[in-house]
């Protein structure tokens, strides 16, 4: 971290020498539109996957808490997208994707809805690239939402329930509050994950269609592999650094207040 | 010269007595520290079997040289590549291609080396010179041709045309065949009253966003330019090229004789599926491709020439050549081994193993001979490497450039944006990069 700082610094090109330059690559980056155009694109994107992901991985996870046939079997089903590789996953999905004989518009056009472009649509390129991340991620999470649920004291849902609370009352007011530390740790994780996608947008859409998910850390790839610019790189990679940290930072204020790990 | 059997005895044994001394005073390791070892690395893998041939010929030849092959995926290969040159631990001898060649030789990353230019393919060698220097040593070419697919031919009782010709008007024989090879699941062609452009079964033309196989080619041969010069500027803007590049696109929204963009923009694109499924007649294509698509084809594939446009014909021949690392630790030796690589032995070892057509001029018949025994004739290729090529862009900044071009040009073949708008965009954006 203290080297990208340091090399942010400099204007190096690959063999070059590195010239020390000051500020003027932050200089640069404040009138980059570009640059904004895609933390826009990634904030767009972190929109798109992390309420999504969150709220299906804890839905599946409350269903496969109870007692049933095959419960097992499911758990580890779910889990299995977030095993492959992220290259791979990219081009299964183009084939579902694929406007004319993709599997999705073939199901649309069953019931007579005309499916999108897909992936050269400007508008949709970049919500089905999320919907892979979600389909991706959300058996992970659950496992960790399954855990958390495993955590809390049957006794104290039992209580509720005997003082005449409803079943949505138990989730918001008992479950909920006490799966904190787990939804502290889901979000802050997949936060930082969605802040630093890349793989999927690479195969899947290479930025495009007209820059629409051209999200920050596929241009700071852009930007050094590319362009050879290593030492603007390092200053996207401290701006991606900074906004990742103050989001965790709200994100600890948020639920420190609000979670209790001590449920003897 | 040395003319007594005793004299040059004594030579060879001065001359052995130096290398030991320097082998001892480079002093490390053991007794084997006079043993040199090079790294080659390479992209593909298919090529890596023959290269393994040749380093071994190499060995042999030089016993006091050891070579290790690296193999590294295409995409991979230049992060890494990238990545090792900033941290001065580079291989001593790797491929290069045409569009990174500017970026790596304005750094001063590659050693300029010794070749007879004259012997070898001259796109080939202009694309890896700079300020009159050589800087690789030439390994092998790839053009682009006409692959089509016979039995779609033999089907809709077409014969292929001696020479196909294209005009911006739409006359030529290129749309006329690609009309008649085109045919949606009600029976029609395009022209044809009820055609239904949405419901194609068969095209009869790929036209596609692809800079190396399609609407370069069709810029050159309607006498339009990409750059001005070598380590120029971008300026296929002008008249001629917007005026190909609407053909290109015309072939696809007006003609309805190639699939739809939606299909085929990079990088998602499936075009080359769609010629192996059978559902594209023509498909041009770099000879590299043929590997990938003639042994799973299940149809018989043709090689043709190229269409030939207003200025002529005119391909993309895309060269490849052996770089030798400027901060090497054994300079010497990797230019031995570049050297090696580019003279006759090993290029025709790979010309002969149906790898790549050689640089070398004169060996292309092994190439050919191999594919004829798999009922390939790849003769044509031949043909047009003789004729006039052009190399991609050689101009730095490509690399970097090349995913916007991509992006606008894709809203180019989807209708989006007009040649005119798009080469305008493009042209703007890549000279933006040049340093």
């Amino acid at each position: 971290m203290v080297i990208v700082l340091v090399l942010s610094l400099f204007d190096w090109e690959l063999l070059s020498a590195p010239e020390f330059v000051g500020l003027d690559n932050y200089h640069r980056l404040a009138a980059d539109g570009e640059t904004w155009h895609s933390l826009g694109v990634t904030a767009g994107y972190v929109l798109l996957c992390i309420p999504l992901q969150t709220v299906l991985a804890l839905a599946l996870a409350m269903l496969l808490n109870q007692r049933m046939k095959g419960v097992r079997l499911y758990r580890s089903l779910f889990v299995i997208p977030w095993m492959a590789t992220p290259i791979v996953l990219a081009l299964i999905w183009n084939w579902i994707f694929d406007p004319r004989d993709g599997a999705l518009n073939s199901a649309l056009a069953l019931v007579g809805i005309t499916g999108p472009d897909w992936l050269s649509d400007p508008d949709w390129a970049l919500p089905a690239v999320a919907l892979v991340s979600v389909w991706q991620h959300t058996g992970y999470n659950m496992l960790f939402f399954l855990a958390g649920l495993q955590g809390i004291p049957q006794e104290l849902r039992d209580a509720a329930a005997t003082d005449g609370a409803t079943a949505a009352q138990r989730f918001w007011r008992v479950t909920l509050p006490l799966l904190n530390p787990t939804m502290f740790f889901v979000t802050v994780t997949n936060l930082i994950g969605a802040f630093q996608v890349f793989d999927t947008v690479y195969a899947m859409t290479d930025g495009g269609p007209s820059g629409s998910t051209e999200v920050l850390n596929f241009r700071i790839f852009q930007t050094a592999f590319k362009e050879f610019d290593f030492g603007y790189a390092a200053t996207l990679s401290a701006l991606l650094f900074a906004v990742i940290l103050l989001v965790t930072l709200a994100q600890v204020r948020f639920f420190g207040k609000r979670t209790t790990y001590d449920l003897s | 010269m040395l003319k007594s059997p005793r004299i040059r005895w004594a030579g060879a044994l001065l001359g052995a007595a130096m290398l030991t001394l320097t082998g001892c005073s480079s002093g490390e390791g053991g007794g084997s520290a006079d043993k040199v070892t090079l790294t080659y690395r390479l992209w593909d893998d298919q090529q890596k079997a023959g290269y393994e041939k040749v380093m071994a010929a190499f060995e042999k030849a030089n016993p006091g040289i050891d070579v290790t092959i690296e193999l590294l995926p295409y995409d991979q290969y230049w992060t890494k590549l990238t990545a090792d040159v900033v941290a001065g631990t580079a291989p001593d001898v790797f491929w290069m291609t045409p569009t990174q060649f500017p970026e790596f030789v304005t750094k001063g990353v590659l050693s300029p080396v010794q070749a007879d230019t004259a012997k070898y393919h001259q796109t080939v060698v202009g694309s890896f010179t700079y300020e009159g220097k050589l800087y690789g040593v030439p390994k092998d070419w790839g053009i682009v041709g006409l692959l089509y697919n016979k039995d779609l031919f033999e089907q809709a009782g077409v014969e292929m045309p001696d020479k196909l010709t294209w005009t911006a008007d739409g006359t030529g024989t290129l749309l006329d065949t690609a009309r008649k090879l085109t045919v949606d699941e009600g029976g029609k062609h395009p022209g044809e009253a009820g055609f239904d452009p949405a419901k194609v079964k068969t095209y009869g033309f790929a036209s596609w966003n692809h800079y190396q196989t399609q609407w370069m080619n069709w810029v050159s041969s309607n006498g339009g330019k990409l750059v001005d010069k070598p380590f120029g500027k971008y300026v296929f803007n002008d008249a001629a090229s917007v005026q190909a590049l609407q053909f290109g696109v015309d072939l696809v929204n007006k003609h309805h004789v190639a699939p739809p963009a939606t299909q085929t923009n990079p990088p998602t694109g499936k075009i080359t599926d769609m010629f192996k499924a059978g559902r594209i007649a023509m498909f041009p294509a770099n000879n590299a491709l043929l590997p990938f698509v003639a042994p799973e084809a299940t149809f018989e594939v043709g090689v043709a020439l190229m269409p030939e446009g207003p200025a002529g014909r005119s391909v993309n021949l895309n060269g490849l050549a052996e770089a030798v690392y400027a901060k090497s630790e054994h300079p010497q030796e990797a230019m031995k081994l570049a050297a090696y690589l580019g003279t006759q032995e090993p290029q025709k070892l790979m010309a002969d193993g149906g790898y790549a057509f050689p640089a070398l001029n004169g060996l292309s018949q092994g190439y050919v001979d191999y594919w004829k025994a798999k009922k390939v004739d790849v003769s044509p290729f031949v043909d047009e490497a003789e004729g006039s090529t052009f190399p991609l862009p050689i101009t730095t900044g490509f690399t970097g450039f090349e995913t916007k071009l991509n992006q606008i040009f894709n809203e180019m073949y989807l209708g989006k944006l007009s040649p005119q708008e798009a080469a305008d965009q493009a042209v703007a954006a890549g000279n933006a990069t040049l340093e």
